[in-house]
Formats: structure tokens, C-alpha cells, sequence
């Protein structure tokens, strides 16, 4: 799994992945993708390096109880926010006050861009987990 | 009093929110008291939906700011409250009972993600419930089964292993089958909102009637699998009797009542009965029905293994209630929703005192129990009541469940099916009774035991003995509770 | 009835593979081969989904230079719906596939007949 020439190829391929996939999620609002699909891509680029690069990855300096703390405040800040515009719509009244944004406009589109990115990060980091738990034994 | 409209929703993300806390947190008694406080608290919430239902008469709690058919409500009546209460307080016992006990049956650095599936696995059956979404009420389903995946296979036994690898892929099948049903629905009719599908659907019968046919059917079997309606039982008495204590006392008494809501919604308030009658489905219903009460306790008679005996027990009981569905008139309906409660309460009692029996003593076989009533007293106590009930004593709920559903057979017009629910009872008897005669008379049974030697301490009998006095509570008090649930059938 | 299979293909194709998904899920002893199963099963009825949101002649739901009113685009619904699906579905494959890996060093094989023993007792 470890030839000379899939680490060339790899070395070069990674960064064009992880800027695809920051793209993905940033962009989800204006085109396809959103939060699901750019994590998807995230975590594959994750494993990718794990599997070519073994112990010098980026993401062999985390140990499995940081990362799942990174998820799980990740999963209560979403929580958060989508949890105060449920319950406000219940007793109808409005919540934040959160604009509700512009067509082609990137920054305006209110609670959607970081709503994206948090679940980026939480698929990202159960993918990664998922896949290398039964190398290590991280749980 | 709009503020108490919120607590059904904000009972679901109490749960989910301490759910994904429990993880970080270090030390296991701290996890241990924010459980108990959260189910504390999530049972007083609910209580509350019920007495604001018992005002109201039914709400409807739109989430997010836009109103059906656009946006996702949920619809809380009656039922709905009724068997919300019961969900969060057998849950609330059941982590009670396993604060004590959990840490000698599976591995100690497993404890926190038993609590925390158990969070997942309420705040799911919970949203499957309440909601009045298709497509919401499929993705609720699907969190409940991992979560009750997970349950089972927490004790890392080999057995476990199967049985959950069974109860997977069966389960996946129903909710696939579910997921198409839900497709056929949207196809027909454009909408995934319960009422505007039930009103759309009856201007559009007259030239879908294959389609109505097929997606009823997989609705069925579908939701079948997952309530193990009787052929399609089979994952059943290896899950229950292989998973710990206190998960099968969940997984018996609420887990599998979930999908029987949502198959009583979809059929009488989506479909409705005029639909229904042109179709075989209910006289399907009720012959699984009927056969399941007799398979199910004759299955049962045979076994030698005590967990295995009530969990085909619960097979045999969730017959009863899709005999009450069959009948389709409206003491049927109304019987049906009532045995959820009973049996709930019913089987949860036993299945705890069982697994206090197999936690003292260490022996599994019915064999082995005889003269256990010397040695613990209380705890055959409780299961000679959960038994009772069961077998169908006057005074406790089974008796209500029998009683009235021997009267709606009566209504719907064959006397047969009153002799089915006789040798049902029958039966019953021949398996519950041998346990507790044994247990408490006898002299050769008796000879060498100590009185009270194996006794749990009564501090940690308590959630037991609360549990009983509900059942006893809802059995004495069945005439209020049936007139409450009748009000909200919909009209034939 | 020719025309309706001809006209309606789509749905007739998903409709088979629905079925082809469900029989290996069902009848197939492997245990890999089951979860391969259930991801055509439910991959069959997203695509089932999708195709009954198309109304020809309309483009994506994406503003791509001025807002052309409502009639000129496909209904956005079902693709939301289905995104949320197939998280789902990733959800219970990586669950089982999990599980089967635990199965496999218990038991030291994937073949479930080997395993189970068949018939109520």
C-alpha cells in the first residue's frame, strides 16, 4: 500500500482534497454539497493520509478522546442553534434575529454557513474515527 | 398556556443534548446522578403534556416557524400523552434499577455508552410518538433500532453478537420496506404531513387502488418486523433473552410498542377506514394476530431458559394487540392502546425481577428456581403480581385487556375468537404458575434454603415495587384511562 | 400497458432493483453480501424519490444568474429528503459492517449458516 509512487501521487493529491472539501462545505448555500458531503470528503482525505503516511499524518497527533471532544462540542453548539429556532417557532415568536439572506451572496445567508461547517467537522471526525478504530484501539 | 406546548419538544432535546455529554464526563458516578436527574426531569415534563392534554383536548406544536403541510408539527393528543407518560417513567425505573447493578454484567469502561444509548433510544421512541411527519417518524426510526442495536450488544458475549447481527438485518429490511411505503404515499399524493395525505387521499382512491394495496402492505410488514407480529417474531426471544437485565426490561416493554403507535396512525388516521375496509389488510392483522397469541405461549411452554420463556411471552402479548386491530371497530382500537400501557408496565416488572433472580442466585434455568421464595420473597412477590396480571386475575390491567377484547370480538360477530382468547389465557397459566408454586410451596423444594438469604437490600427494590403499584394503579383505575383513549379513536 | 412500461421506465427500474436489494438481504448467506443488499436496496428507493420530483423541461433548483420564478425550476423537496436518508444509510452500513468485524473474531467466520441454528425451538 505504501509504493514510492502512490506517496507522489498522494503528496500531491492531498492538498487539492482538503481545498475541495473546505469548498464544498463553505459553498453549500450557493451550489451542491453542504455540510454532509463536503465532511464526507474531509474524512476520506483524513484516512488517505493515515493509511500512506502511517505515524506522520496530520491526524495521528490527536488522540481519540481530543477528537471526540471536538465532535461532541461541535454536535452541542449545533444543538444550540437549531434548538433555539425550534423552540422559538413553537411559541411563536422569533428567535436571534438572523437575516435571512440574498441569492450568490456567500455571507449573508444567516445560520447556514456555520451550521455547514459543524457538521463538517462531526462527519469528518466520525469517518476518521470509525475507520482507524480497529488499527489502534482508540475507544 | 403556549409555554407548556414546548415541553414535548424541549423533553427530546433534554435527552439528546445530555446524551452526547455523558461521554466526557470522567467519573462514573457523576454520569450515574446527571441520568437519574435528567429521566427525573423528563418524566415531570411529560406529566405535564398529559394534564395539558387532559385541558386542551389536543395540540398541535409546529416546529420551526412554518405550519403544516410545509413544515414538520407535532400532533399531541390523548394517545400520544398517555403513552409518552409510560415510556419516560419505565425508562426512569429502568436506570434506577441499573444504577445499581449495571457495573457487574458488562465491562466498566462500557457503563457511559449504556447510558447514553438508553438517552438515545427514549429521545427517539419518544419523536416517533409525537411527530406527524412520515419521513421524520422513519428517521427516528432508524435512530431507535441503532440504539437498541447497541443495547444488546454492550455484553460482549458471543451470543450477543448474533443475536444483535439478526436483529439488524431484520430490522433494516422493515425499514426499508417502511421507506417505500413512504415513497408510494408521497408519489400519490404530493405531501408527507399525516392530515393533508389523509385528505388528499380520499379525493384520489378511484384509480390508485393497486398502489393503496401495495404501500399498505409494506407499511404492515414493515412495522410488523419491528413489533414482531408473529411470523415475523424470529429475531426476538434471542435478542431479549441474551441482552442485559435492565436493557431487555426496555427493549420488552417500550421498544417494540413505538412502532405499533406509528402502525395504528398510519392505518386509521392516514389511510382511514373506508379505505380499509375494501382491502383484506385488517382480516391479515387479525389472523396474525390470533395465531401469534397461541404460537407464541406454546413456544413459550417448551423452553427452560427463564429469559427465554418471557421473551416469548412478549411474542404471545403483542398477538393481543394486533388481535385488537383486526377487529377494527372502536372498543378494539381503544383495547389495543390500552395494552400497550398494561404491558409495558407488566413486562418490564418481570423482566427486572428476573434478572434480579438470575443476578443472586447465578443459575438461568427454570429448574433451578424451585424454592426461591425462601431466598427472596419481595422480588417473587412482584413476579407472582406481573404473572397474575398476565394470565388475567380481575382487578389487574391483563384482566381490562381480556375482558374488553373478548367483548369487541363479541361486536365484530364470531364466537370463535372468543375461544381463542380462552385457550390464549390457558396457556398462560401453564408456564407463569409452575415458576411461583414452585418458588414459595413444596417441602422438597424448600429443604435447605435460608430465609431471605439472597435478598437484595430494599433500597434497591424500590424502582420494582414502584413499578408494581403503577400497574396495580392503571389496572384499578382502567375505567378513566379507556374513556380518555376512546375520545380520541377516530370516527367509523 | 406496453406504453405505461415504456413511458414510465424509471420508476420500473427502480421498482427492480428495489427487489433484487431486498432478496439479497433476505436470502444471501454472507454476511458482506447482505450489507452490499441493503445499500442497493436503499439506494433504489432515493433514486425512486428523486424521479418523482422531475417534471420535465425545468432545471435544477439553483439561482445561476437572476431569479427566473417559481415555474421554471424542479422542486427542491425531495433532495433535501434524501440527503438525510442516505446519512442514514451510511449511518446503519458502517454499524453493521462494525458489527461483522466483531462477528468475525468471535466466531472466526462471515457465513451466517454456519452460525445460526435454524428452526423455532
Amino acid at each position: 500500500m505504501t509504493t514510492p509512487i502512490i506517496r507522489r501521487i498522494v503528496e500531491w493529491l492531498l492538498p487539492c482534497l482538503w481545498i475541495f472539501s473546505f469548498y464544498i462545505m463553505l459553498f453549500g448555500h450557493l451550489s451542491p454539497g453542504g455540510g454532509f458531503s463536503g465532511g464526507s470528503v474531509l474524512g476520506a482525505c483524513l484516512i488517505l493520509d493515515r493509511h500512506v503516511n502511517g505515524a506522520n499524518a496530520f491526524g495521528a497527533r490527536f488522540t481519540g478522546e481530543r477528537l471526540l471532544k471536538l465532535a461532541l462540542a461541535a454536535l452541542l453548539l449545533y444543538g444550540f442553534l437549531k434548538g433555539q429556532s425550534f423552540l422559538a417557532g413553537v411559541l411563536h415568536m422569533n428567535g436571534l434575529p438572523v437575516p435571512l439572506g440574498t441569492p450568490g451572496n456567500i455571507l449573508s445567508s444567516g445560520l447556514i454557513l456555520p451550521l455547514n461547517v459543524l457538521v463538517g467537522i462531526v462527519v469528518a471526525v466520525a469517518f476518521y474515527l470509525i475507520a482507524t478504530l480497529f488499527e489502534e484501539g482508540h475507544l | 398556556m403556549q409555554g407548556l406546548h414546548l415541553t414535548s419538544l424541549l423533553s427530546i432535546l433534554i435527552l439528546m443534548i445530555t446524551a452526547f455529554i455523558m461521554p466526557v464526563i470522567k467519573q462514573r458516578q457523576l454520569v450515574t446522578k446527571v441520568s437519574l436527574a435528567t429521566m427525573g426531569v423528563v418524566l415531570v415534563m411529560l406529566a405535564l403534556v398529559a394534564v395539558d392534554v387532559a385541558k386542551v383536548e389536543h395540540y398541535t406544536a409546529t416546529i420551526g416557524h412554518y405550519d403544516a403541510p410545509f413544515g414538520i408539527t407535532f400532533d399531541i393528543g390523548p394517545i400520544e400523552a398517555v403513552v409518552g407518560v409510560l415510556f419516560a417513567f419505565v425508562s426512569t425505573m429502568v436506570v434506577w434499577y441499573a444504577s445499581f447493578g449495571i457495573h457487574k454484567e458488562i465491562k466498566e469502561n462500557r457503563v457511559k455508552l449504556f447510558y447514553t444509548l438508553i438517552h438515545l433510544l427514549l429521545a427517539s421512541l419518544l419523536g416517533i410518538v409525537f411527530t406527524s411527519d412520515l419521513f421524520n417518524s422513519f428517521v427516528f426510526i432508524e435512530v431507535s433500532t441503532l440504539a437498541a442495536c447497541g443495547l444488546i450488544a454492550i455484553k460482549d458475549k458471543p451470543e450477543n453478537i448474533k443475536a444483535t447481527m439478526k436483529y439488524l438485518i431484520l430490522s433494516s429490511l422493515g425499514s426499508g420496506l417502511v421507506l417505500m411505503g413512504i415513497a408510494y404515499l408521497y408519489s400519490m399524493t404530493g405531501h408527507l404531513n399525516m392530515r393533508a395525505i389523509h385528505e388528499t387521499l380520499q379525493v384520489s382512491v378511484v384509480g390508485n387502488e393497486r398502489a393503496i394495496l401495495v404501500s399498505l402492505t409494506m407499511f404492515t410488514i414493515g412495522l410488523g418486523i419491528k413489533a414482531a407480529m408473529f411470523p415475523l417474531h424470529v429475531w426476538l426471544p434471542d435478542a431479549h433473552a441474551s441482552a442485559p437485565g435492565p436493557s431487555s426490561a426496555i427493549l420488552s416493554g417500550i421498544v417494540i410498542k413505538a412502532p405499533v403507535v406509528l402502525l395504528f396512525k398510519v392505518l386509521f388516521m392516514v389511510y382511514g377506514h373506508e379505505i380499509l375496509k375494501d382491502t383484506v389488510i385488517l382480516n391479515l392483522i387479525l389472523i396474525f394476530g390470533a395465531t401469534g397469541m397461541i404460537m407464541g405461549s406454546l413456544f413459550a411452554r417448551v423452553q427452560t431458559d427463564l429469559k427465554r420463556m418471557v421473551a416469548y411471552s412478549s411474542v404471545a402479548q403483542m398477538g393481543y394487540i394486533f388481535f385488537g386491530f383486526g377487529l377494527g371497530n372502536a372498543l378494539g382500537m381503544t383495547i389495543a392502546i390500552y395494552h400497550i400501557l398494561a404491558h409495558g408496565l407488566t413486562k418490564s416488572c418481570l423482566f427486572l425481577s428476573v434478572s434480579s433472580f438470575i443476578e443472586q442466585t447465578g443459575q438461568r434455568e427454570i429448574d433451578k428456581m424451585r424454592g426461591i421464595g425462601r431466598e427472596m420473597p419481595i422480588t417473587l412477590a412482584i413476579f407472582s403480581l406481573g404473572g397474575l396480571s398476565m394470565v388475567g386475575i380481575p382487578m389487574l390491567p391483563g384482566f381490562v385487556s381480556k375482558w374488553n377484547l373478548a367483548l369487541a370480538a363479541i361486536d365484530y360477530g364470531q364466537i370463535f375468537l372468543l375461544l381463542i382468547i380462552l385457550a390464549s389465557s390457558l396457556l398462560n397459566v401453564s408456564y407463569y404458575f409452575p415458576i411461583i408454586i414452585n418458588g414459595y410451596f413444596g417441602n422438597a423444594n424448600l429443604e435447605g434454603k435460608i430465609y431471605k438469604s439472597k435478598m437484595k437490600p430494599v433500597r434497591e427494590l424500590v424502582p420494582l415495587i414502584l413499578l408494581s403499584i403503577m400497574m396495580v394503579i392503571v389496572g384499578f383505575g382502567s375505567g378513566p384511562i379507556l374513556d380518555w383513549i376512546a375520545s380520541a379513536m377516530p370516527s367509523l | 400497458m406496453i406504453s405505461f412500461l415504456v413511458s414510465h421506465y424509471f420508476q420500473i427500474g427502480t421498482v427492480i432493483l428495489f427487489g433484487v436489494g431486498f432478496m439479497t438481504l433476505l436470502l444471501n448467506n454472507n454476511l458482506i453480501r447482505k450489507i452490499i443488499g441493503l445499500n442497493i436496496m436503499d439506494t433504489s428507493i432515493f433514486l425512486f424519490f428523486i424521479t418523482i420530483g422531475y417534471s420535465g423541461g425545468r432545471e435544477a433548483p439553483i439561482i445561476n444568474g437572476g431569479f427566473k420564478g417559481i415555474d421554471a425550476y424542479v422542486t427542491p423537496i425531495p433532495t433535501g429528503l434524501m440527503l438525510t436518508g442516505i446519512v442514514v444509510a451510511v449511518s446503519t452500513t458502517a454499524f453493521a459492517l462494525a458489527l461483522t468485524i466483531l462477528f468475525y473474531e468471535r466466531f472466526g467466520t462471515i457465513d451466517l449458516s454456519e452460525v445460526i441454528d435454524s428452526g423455532g425451538d
